[in-house]
């Protein structure tokens, strides 16, 4: 079946400029899945890895009638493949992931576009968030975690895209001779002593913000009157589950320490593998997905879309990327779906909590040989 | 109360400590030792009868099989292999030339399950009250999978005077968390032979807990299995590759693939008359005929979403999936490896340019190889190359997951036993 002509560059870019989370579902799905068939089906012509997943796992594009039948990419291939839709020379950026345990990190090639529209993506998500006012932006990270380069980890796209809100950038952690990071309270107090009166924003990964910021603020019983600070946060809730410490009580005594409100701490989803796209608690505490993108909770075996209220695997779509194929990723963590276009915010779509990473559950029995080894 | 006890009435909280358990244990030890063997063999014949019929467990995964393994024959068969031809050794001494030899039970058996087959817990206790051990076991998860209903249903079986609820007072079958050093050091300390089932790193965590300096360890895992096809059959009768292929289906569906004995690589010779491609889409026709799978956890739905792109996406590779979600998957490549197990229907497909190629690939890691092979000649080459090697089982595709002794290449109640001499 013959395409129709779509200048699908000129829809991202509509829906880039335009309101975030107005669009009913239904005219999200139509909007969205013309998009993406056009542009998977032009990354397949160039992308040979990508060609052949669609061919031998995937439906053809034109019988596409949902977002859920856009062919799922396990995220994990980013980490198996160099997965690019460009030649080299257009590649302005690599992004990688950070690596864990050994194992190899994502790499994603960035071209002109995508970087300009993942900025502007970023911008007009928390633009909605945020306002439009730029603001004095303290970094609750380490100045070396967004050095600029060739290439950037998941930790400085987050941090330098939060920063298109900066009317100047501090940061709040130095690293030790050792490589630990610690917190630079001379930094942080004038930081606070300068510009706790007026609207500020404060940005950091979930664990670090809460041990090296709040835990260390509170042994020091330091508070700092900061009414119209926001702070934004992304990363894991593992290491701070392990430690008892729930996102109620992450909210309570971040607010606490800031001196703002419990609602201004917002959480946001996010991952290298799809950068500009975030998706950020709204005041009643739900995700919800940007009008250039969209989610859809899996149920584990037959992958079908889930219920409201039912949980599942978590994928992102996104039609920000052009250099690689990225459009429909399977990520490797749980959430669950809690409604369609209802929520109280007022906000449109559908909108999720995120629930955890995927980990396997149980032993696997005697004929689990080499578990050890496993990286599939 | 820290430890869970299943009965027949189900998983109840019992105790803080092994103590009273293993006390209440060993009081039965002089009563056990002293029933004959033919009304302990007599009696799982009446198991194997019921577990059939009733409604509690007519329908566990593996009962079938189960229930066979209990008939009678098989039992006496078993002890005859174990028991240096002669079952009545457990019975007393009995003369062996001008001398006398006797079988005696090395007291409490305890035994630490894996918790990835339903019925196994009954191919190790079975064996060890044969050998008139008292039995600890401990399960997996604290899920009791069946197992209370299968020793509801032993409960009820009798054999003249012995009745399996008298039986079950030689038994405890118990669930505690196992980061639990304390109780996992308790029953190690208890334990007259040690019983070790499951992955790597348990068998690490339990051999290295105390014990006493007579206490025996038999340890039964982990390990990998794999198929062979060879030229003959995959160039001859039609007819015979897709029985072969149908038996290897069936080896991967039963317990979804997490037994140590279900095939995760299958080599097949390249051959002149069947691309690689075309025996996955046999494989394909075969996984297609069985019923859905009942469910899958997010993790292995994850795996199997892995490996089904890798081997899509590497143009040296190819992959054939089941359509309906994660219900099956056929991976095609040409590397000489024992791929990674994924499980839950997911099979490895690997061509080879001859059967020998995988003899260095065989270590007592591997232990069981489902041969499909048009040359029986060559067939028993390769079982002798592979037993050399170590690999514990060659059977045919089709009874791979069959529970037999030898199992990992020992004879169990031969081992649960103490040989004890009378020289006159």
């Amino acid at each position: 079946m013959p395409h129709e002509p779509l200048d699908i560059d000129q829809q991202v870019e509509d829906l880039i400029r335009g309101p975030q989370y107005a669009l009913p579902q239904a005219e999200k799905d139509r909007v969205l899945l013309d998009v993406l068939r056009e542009r998977c089906h032009k990354i397949a012509l160039v992308c040979p890895a990508y060609g052949r997943f669609l061919d031998r796992l995937g439906t053809p594009p034109e019988t596409w009638r949902s977002l859920a039948d856009v062919p799922l990419l396990p995220v994990a291939m980013f980490k198996h493949f160099f997965l690019t839709a460009v030649p080299p020379s257009e590649i302005v950026r690599e992004l990688h992931s950070s690596s864990t345990s050994g194992q190899r990190p994502s790499r994603i090639p960035i071209d002109k576009t995508t970087a300009f529209r993942q900025t502007r993506a970023l911008a007009s998500i928390l633009k909605e968030h945020l306002g439009g006012q730029r603001r004095p932006y303290l970094v609750l990270d380490a100045a070396e975690s967004a050095a600029a380069g060739d290439t950037l980890s998941a930790r400085g796209a987050a941090i330098r895209g939060v920063g298109n809100f900066a009317s100047q950038t501090f940061f709040a952690l130095r690293k030790t001779p050792e490589g630990d990071l610690e917190s630079d309270w001379p930094a942080i107090e004038d930081f606070f002593r300068k510009y706790a009166a007026q609207p500020i924003l404060l940005f950091g990964f979930t664990f670090m913000v809460w041990t090296r910021f709040v835990e260390r603020a509170e042994e020091r019983n330091l508070q700092f009157n900061a009414s119209q600070a926001i702070l934004l946060h992304s990363g894991g809730w593992k290491k701070l589950a392990a430690r008892a410490v729930s996102k109620e009580q992450f909210n309570r005594r971040t607010a606490a320490v800031l001196g703002c409100s419990p609602e201004a701490i917002l959480d946001f989803y996010g991952m290298i593998e799809q950068v500009g796209t975030v998706f950020v608690d709204c005041a009643s505490g739900n995700k919800h997905a940007p009008a250039f993108a969209d989610v859809v909770i899996r149920r584990p075996h037959t992958l079908e879309p889930v219920a409201v209220g039912e949980a599942g695997i978590i994928e992102v779509l996104s039609t920000l990327p052009a250099s690689y194929p990225g459009q429909a990723i399977l990520t490797e963590d749980q959430g669950v779906l809690l409604g369609v276009d209802d929520c109280p915010c007022g906000r449109k779509g559908s909108y999720f909590r995120f629930t955890k990473r995927i980990e396997q559950a149980e032993a696997r029995g005697c004929g689990d040989t080499f578990a050890q080894a496993r990286e599939i | 109360m820290v430890v869970f006890r299943i009965t027949p009435e189900g998983m109840h909280p019992a105790a803080d400590s092994l103590e009273p358990l293993v006390e209440g244990l060993n009081l039965n030890r002089e009563w056990l030792a002293k029933i004959p063997i033919d009304n302990l063999v007599a009696l799982f014949a009446d198991f194997a009868g019921k577990i059939l019929r009733d409604p509690r467990t007519k329908s566990l995964e593996g009962c079938m099989f189960l229930s066979a393994w209990l008939g009678e024959n098989n039992l006496r068969q078993l002890l005859q292999l174990n028991l240096n031809g002669n079952p009545a050794y457990l019975d007393g001494f009995q003369p062996l030339g001008r001398n006398y030899l006797a079988a005696k039970p090395q007291g409490l058996a305890a035994m630490w399950m894996a918790g990835n087959v339903a019925t196994l817990p009954m191919f190790s206790l079975v064996p060890a009250l044969l050998a008139k051990n008292v039995c600890l076991m401990k399960l997996a998860d604290p899920d009791p999978a069946g197992m209370d209903k299968l020793l509801a249903v032993l409960a009820e079986a009798q054999a003249g005077e012995l009745r399996g609820a008298e039986l079950l007072e030689a038994v405890a079958v118990i669930w505690f968390d196992y980061h639990n050093r304390a109780l996992n050091e308790q029953m190690s300390l208890a334990a007259d032979v040690k019983i070790v089932w499951g992955g790597a790193e348990a068998i690490r965590a339990i051999s290295a807990l105390p014990r006493r300096e007579h206490c025996g360890e038999i340890v039964f895992g982990p390990k990998y299995s794999i198929g062979l096809i060879d030229r003959e059959r995959l160039e001859g009768d039609p007819a015979k590759l897709e029985d072969a292929v149908a038996g290897f289906v069936r080896d991967i569906s039963v317990f979804d693939q997490r037994a140590c004995s279900a095939p995760q690589t299958i080599f097949l010779e390249r051959n002149a008359k069947r691309s690689l491609r075309e025996v996955g889409e046999i494989f394909a026709r075969q996984f297609a005929k069985l019923p859905p799978k009942p469910g899958l956890d997010s993790y292995t739905t994850m795996q199997i979403a892995n490996v089904r792109a890798r081997w899509a996406m590497d143009e040296n590779r190819d992959v054939i999936a089941s359509t309906d979600g994660a219900n099956w998957t056929v991976c095609l490549d040409r590397e000489l490896a024992l791929k990674e197990a994924v499980q839950s229907r997911t099979i490895f497909l690997t061509e080879i340019e001859a059967w020998r190629d995988i003899i260095p690939l065989l270590s007592p890691k591997v232990q069981t190889v489902g041969l499909a092979f048009g040359r029986s000649e060559d067939a028993l080459e390769f079982a002798e190359a592979a037993a050399r090697a170590g690999v514990a089982r060659c059977v045919r595709p089709g009874i791979m997951n069959n529970y037999e002794s030898p199992w990992d290449g020992k004879l169990l109640i031969n081992h649960l036993v103490r040989w004890v001499t009378l020289k006159l």
